[in-house]
């Protein structure tokens, strides 16, 4: 556990030294949680809250300081409706709490879960639409490929710890103009009961590729995920 | 107002969340990676009698309420295998995925029928031969290819539909003529932090 602490404050500071130079750049603290109702064997509700605050950003009004500054707060609800053990489509609402960018959002998904023989991988494929007071309509593409490993044994038991590594690109279309953004995140977990997982991850995000203004973002996340 | 009860309320939900990860325990069923010399000399002696030319094995155990097990899985020929030991180190299982085509033609059919209508190929998931017998049947039978005294028998995860009608993943023990012996649901762990 030390050497994971370690290792991920090393990554962080090389991060925030090699991209903070010149590019816009903002970091801090991402707690997550999950919730997840099951109706029937093959419906489910979630609710989702991600809390996101900035620690050191390199632009804007508090530029290169260090800082506790609430950047967004996302609410979310999905119902999800299993097509069988392995694939489920859902459909959900968003909710964005965001100085002078609240935002709405639909999003539909489609997910597919495998279990390989010594790890899950999963697929997700989603749209979604946001729309934002003052701004166009903005409609996004996502794919999203996880995977979690078992630290101990070949399966996940209760009280052990997993890896999970996680990338998605996002394409964006909005007011005619076309960008990307990636979503590269590492996390080690542990499924505390049978029903419930506690991951500690480091989220690095990139974005404006094609338009102006190159931006990276890292976030220290804690997540964690209850179905009852 | 909101940025203030927003900043607050994160910090708490930290500080929750680190308390859960430290009390929360619930452990009754596990398996474990376990090196191989933690593992009972009759289990080690059987395997490497019965498979000379078996790389070394990874070991795990398999901890119950009511006891444990070991397991020898390794790769031989191509194949995936997995042994399954008590935990004095008697044989007690030897279990190889194949693939579909590769099921004797009654219990491809024995399959088909209990599958019935809703069958799709993708709906079977992993197909596993299991010898059982004697330690010394299955030893002969590993190294001379002798069958006397082995049972044959195969373990099967498939989609199938529960008493509900609703698809659920089983794991089916059936027999060498291709009827099922019993099976049970999987419980799959949740995957919410996969997908959401």
């Amino acid at each position: 556990m030390r050497k994971f602490y370690l290792t991920s404050l090393l990554v962080l500071l090389s991060l925030v030294t090699s991209f903070a130079q010149d590019r816009q750049f903002f970091t801090g603290f991402f707690p997550e949680a999950a919730l997840t109702k099951i109706i029937k064997n093959d419906q489910k509700i979630i609710f989702k809250i991600e809390h996101q605050d900035i620690f050191y950003n390199n632009s804007g009004d508090q530029k290169d300081e260090l800082q506790f500054t609430h950047y967004r707060t996302d609410l979310m609800g999905f119902y999800d409706f299993k097509l069988n053990p392995t694939k489920s489509i859902a459909f959900g609402v968003f909710h964005r709490i965001q100085e002078g960018a609240n935002a709405n959002r639909i999003i539909q998904q489609f997910a597919a879960v495998n279990r390989l023989r010594r790890l899950k991988l999963a697929h997700r494929f989603r749209t979604d639409q946001t729309f934002t007071k003052g701004d166009p309509l903005e409609i996004r593409l996502r794919y999203r490929l996880a995977t979690e490993i078992p630290l101990s044994g070949s399966t996940l038991d209760p009280g052990e710890h997993y890896l999970v590594l996680s990338n998605e690109p996002i394409f964006s279309l909005q007011g005619g103009e076309f960008e990307i953004e990636n979503r590269l995140v590492f996390s080690l977990g542990k499924l505390i009961a049978s029903s419930q997982k506690l991951e500690w991850s480091l989220d690095y995000r990139t974005d404006k590729f094609i338009q102006e203004g190159f931006r990276t973002r890292l976030w220290a996340k804690v997540g964690y995920f209850y179905s009852f | 107002m909101l940025k203030l009860i927003l900043k607050q309320s994160s910090i708490l939900v930290f500080f929750w969340m680190i308390s859960g990860a430290l009390f929360a325990q619930d452990k009754v069923e596990r398996e474990l990676r376990v090196e191989e010399k933690e593992v009972p000399k009759e289990a080690k002696d059987w395997l490497y009698d019965a498979f000379e030319t078996s790389k070394r094995p990874k070991w795990y155990q398999e901890i119950f309420e009511s006891g444990y097990s070991y397991e020898a899985k390794f790769k031989l020929k191509g194949k995936f295998y997995s042994v399954e030991f008590d935990s004095w180190g008697l044989i007690q299982d030897v279990e190889i995925e194949i693939d579909f085509k590769e099921l004797p033609k009654e219990v491809q059919a024995g399959l088909e029928d209990y599958l019935l209508d809703g069958y799709k190929s993708s709906d079977i998931k992993r197909i596993q031969i299991q010898y059982s017998g004697k330690p010394d049947d299955l030893e002969d039978f590993f190294d001379e290819n002798s069958q006397e005294g082995i049972l044959t028998r195969f373990e099967i995860e498939f989609i199938g539909p529960d008493e509900t009608g609703s698809s659920q993943l089983f794991e089916g023990l059936f027999s060498e003529k291709g009827s099922l012996i019993f099976k049970r649901k999987i419980v799959l762990v949740p995957s919410e932090n996969l997908v959401y």
